[in-house]
């Protein structure tokens, strides 16, 4: 999308123009927004905590999806399985080898990264469709294995009890207290994705997701290009399946599934595929509806007791394919590209046409 | 931008550490609390206290839009009723009980968040009834550090037993089931052998390939059939889900020279093995022994023919529908007319749940009792459950026994299918079960 600007406002530096946060209102407002969210365990209740605990490391999971099928155009059904990866390496490190989980994470990340280079690798030989498909492998493979492999260590299908993690004697084993981590991660991992999608890296995505034949006639490495993309998605995958465990405090095989994945993949629809805002727009509002469908479900037996069981059942998942239809139908390319077309039409006030 | 960048990091760290220092508190993590015979005695009084106006929450969460959603509802279903009918008699010493349920969707995530939800609501919960082994696994430690039973009827040792000390199971083990199941067969064997069958058993064990569907493999267990001189031949996983195809792995077992199948599984789980196994024309090849969820009326909503479910063996540390002897089952059936349950619900999950919730009736009256209404947390339930352990909730439906540090019951019946639908019929009385806790 083109950038409108006021008129008579001009750049008179690189700097300026690259400039994301460009007033210092903006800037006041985005501090007011990151102390508001630091604050939250002051003023929010537990579960409010635990829900934007939860929302902040799947925007995070999904950021690294956005650089793998929004930006690359690759699409995966894996990345559950990578934050498989990223839990298990780190419970890992942390209980077996008595690191600390913040040496942990990034070892966590880079490990799932490289698993996530593995299954990438078919991507030059295939798109669309049998893409899909050899992601899936992920997604079968890595559960098996750690059902399977190393029973002493990884302890077959009953998986693990992971410790939380310790900074100076401080635990995170509260929402209250895990969030800081939680949203400290994301801004990075927001600024980073941010950054990556206007790089020369972000530039070379985007060319391979609109034409990687014509890409590629213009000096784009392909293969090395679709294996970073990959290889980011795993490793922001990694990061968010650390967090999740530890603060799940418990991770097996079943715990970030297909399903997960699948899911992930409507937040990007919902949210906007190839958008920075998408994933967290696309997060947000998977996430409440999932909320949603969980507080309503028991108010729904309530009023009809003997009936409503089989429709609860239906709830969450009709809530999640009610929406990704309606989005497909009416806004598919997300809210991020109609949050854009807002912010355009002000900009261009009164002559928004 | 980039001016602003390391500032603006080095500010956000700063800032989130020393929030992170001046969060609320929460309760540091304690080392598992080893289950020890509570010091306290009843306080003599004057008479039941009169607590009436108060208000008494159980909290209950499981999988009700997963793949756990078939057992899930009944045994809400149940607990709903039961804490109703407890109301509708005058409550528990005059105090009302209030029951709130949280859907997880079979997730760990949201079982996670439901607790959170539980935990930050006002009064701190002092019981919470969970159903599934994954779940009761992660929340373990969580109900330690913050003091709350839970009744589980997801029965994972490493729930119980592994970082826990306030999971308290309302069957036993799978492990202990196995073992228990497996003893009987080898001291039975001559009766109950396949035809053609030699005199070793040779186990497969065919299952799901989830915590649960794996929960009675554990070291003990192999260590224990290994004692018995039972051999594992073949392990196999299938689909969780009741179109599941199970051919492979019985002709794997069957190449592996198995001649009985544990499955660990719910009652779809062990319908699609037998309907496989007549389908392949080898049911008589084998022995087919599951856990307590897959012996259920829900098996012949998934067999093929009703005939298919003949012969199958299950433990039952509770009784049954055809129980009609005892008052306890007398009691769940009127309330399951009275409340026009369907007919699908008239299983084990909703009969067990109204044992289950009596049974944390009797747990809370002996803390009141003993604490005193003021004083009455989690702590003391635990307590009380140890203290009232041997117990038989609801007149003898459900046997418990969490003395000597057990946390799930030690005595169960051996049924087997032997007709049509409800003939669960008594093959081995009240017996003790294998303790086969983890490290025990």
């Amino acid at each position: 999308m083109a950038i409108l600007r006021p008129a008579g406002e001009f750049d008179t530096h690189y700097a300026r123009d690259m400039a994301t946060i460009r007033r210092p209102w903006q800037w006041w407002l985005l501090f007011a927004f990151i102390l508001a969210l630091y604050t939250l365990p002051f003023y929010g209740s537990q579960s409010l905590v635990s829900l934007v605990n939860r929302i902040g490391i799947t925007i995070i999971a999904v950021q690294g999806l956005n650089l793998l099928t929004g930006y690359t155009g690759q699409i995966s059904l894996g990345q559950a399985a990578f934050m498989t990866t990223g839990g298990y390496i780190s419970a890992l490190l942390v209980n077996n080898l008595g690191w600390s989980f913040f040496a942990a994470l990034p070892v966590a990340a880079l490990g799932a990264g490289i698993v996530g280079l593995i299954f990438g690798l078919p991507s030059l030989r295939v798109k669309g469709f049998y893409l899909v498909m050899a992601t899936l492998a992920a997604q079968f493979i890595i559960p098996w294995f750690t059902r399977n492999a190393f029973p002493d260590v990884l302890n077959r299908a009953q998986g693990l009890n992971v410790q939380v993690p310790v900074l100076f004697g401080f635990e995170f084993n509260s929402p209250q207290r895990y969030i800081y981590l939680t949203l400290t991660v994301l801004i990075f991992s927001t600024i980073a994705a941010h950054n990556v999608s206007r790089s020369r890296l972000g530039r070379a995505f985007v060319a391979i997701r609109d034409n990687d034949l014509a890409a590629e006639v213009l000096g784009v490495n392909l293969f090395k290009h679709k294996l970073q993309a990959f290889f980011l998605a795993a490793v922001y995958a990694g990061a968010a399946g650390a967090l999740a465990a530890h603060n799940i405090r418990h991770l097996n095989s079943e715990t970030f599934n297909l399903t997960d994945s699948v899911f992930y993949m409507g937040m990007l629809v919902v949210g906007g595929l190839g958008l920075d805002l998408g994933p967290i727009f696309g997060a947000i509002i998977v996430e409440l509806l999932i909320e949603g469908a969980t507080l309503f479900g028991p108010f729904f037996i309530s009023l009809f007791p003997s009936t409503a069981a089989g429709a609860v059942q239906a709830l969450r998942p009709l809530f999640f394919g009610i929406t990704l239809m309606l989005f497909l139908i009416f806004e598919p390319r997300g809210l991020a590209h109609r949050w854009y077309l807002v912010k355009a039409a002000w900009r261009l006030r009164p002559f928004s046409h | 931008m980039r001016k602003y960048l390391f500032p603006l990091l080095s500010i956000t760290l700063l800032i989130s550490l020393i929030l992170g220092a001046c969060a609320p508190a929460a309760t540091p993590t304690p080392t598992p609390v080893p289950t020890k015979a509570p010091t306290a005695t009843p306080v003599p009084t004057k008479g039941p206290p009169d607590l009436a106006g108060e208000t008494i929450t159980l909290y209950h969460f499981g999988d009700l839009s997963g793949p756990y959603a078939a057992i899930t509802a009944p045994l809400i279903h149940g607990a709903e009723d039961a804490v109703a009918a407890i109301n509708e008699a005058g409550g528990l010493y005059g105090a009302t009980l209030a029951i709130k349920f949280a859907d997880t969707a079979g997730s760990i995530d949201e079982a996670v968040a439901a607790y959170d939800r539980f935990t930050g609501e006002g009064e701190h919960p002092i019981v919470m009834i969970t159903y599934g082994s994954g779940e009761a696994e992660a929340l373990a430690q969580r109900f330690v550090e913050d003091k709350i039973v839970n009744l589980s009827a997801g029965l994972s040792a490493q729930a119980f037993y592994v970082d826990s000390g306030y999971t308290f199971g309302l069957g036993p083990i799978y492990a202990d089931q196995i073992a228990f199941i497996m003893e009987f067969l080898k001291e039975n064997w001559d009766t109950y052998k396949p035809a053609g069958a030699g005199d070793d058993i040779k186990l497969a064990y065919l299952s799901w390939p989830t915590a649960f569907g794996q929960g009675a493999l554990t070291d003990e267990s192999q260590a224990y059939l290994a004692d018995l001189g039972i051999e594992i031949v073949a392990q196999e996983v299938y689909d969780l889900s009741p179109t599941a195809d199970t051919t492979a792995a019985i002709l794997n077992a069957q190449a592996a020279g198995a001649n009985v199948i544990w499955t660990n599984t719910l009652a779809f789980g062990t319908s699609v093995i037998l309907n496989d196994l007549n389908a392949l024309g080898l049911r008589d090849q084998f022995v087919v022994a599951a856990d307590n969820w897959a012996m259920d009326l829900a098996t012949y909503a998934f067999l093929a023919n009703p005939a298919y479910g003949v012969g199958l063996i299950a433990p039952y540390s509770y009784l049954w529908w055809t129980d009609m002897d005892n008052p306890g089952v007398q009691y769940a059936q009127q309330l399951f007319e009275a409340n026009e349950r369907t007919a699908g619900e008239h299983n084990v999950g909703y009969l067990l749940l109204i044992a289950g919730v009596d049974l944390a009736m009797d747990a809370m009256k002996l803390a009141i009792d003993t604490v005193g209404y003021e004083n009455l947390t989690g702590e003391a339930v635990h307590d009380a459950l140890i203290a009232l352990s041997p117990h038989q909730a609801l007149h003898g439906a459900l046997r418990v026994d969490y003395s000597g540090g057990s946390r799930s019951p030690r005595e169960a019946q051996i049924r087997m299918i032997q007709g049509g639908p409800d003939a669960f019929v008594v093959i081995q009385d009240w017996t003790e079960i294998p303790d086969l806790r983890p490290g025990g």
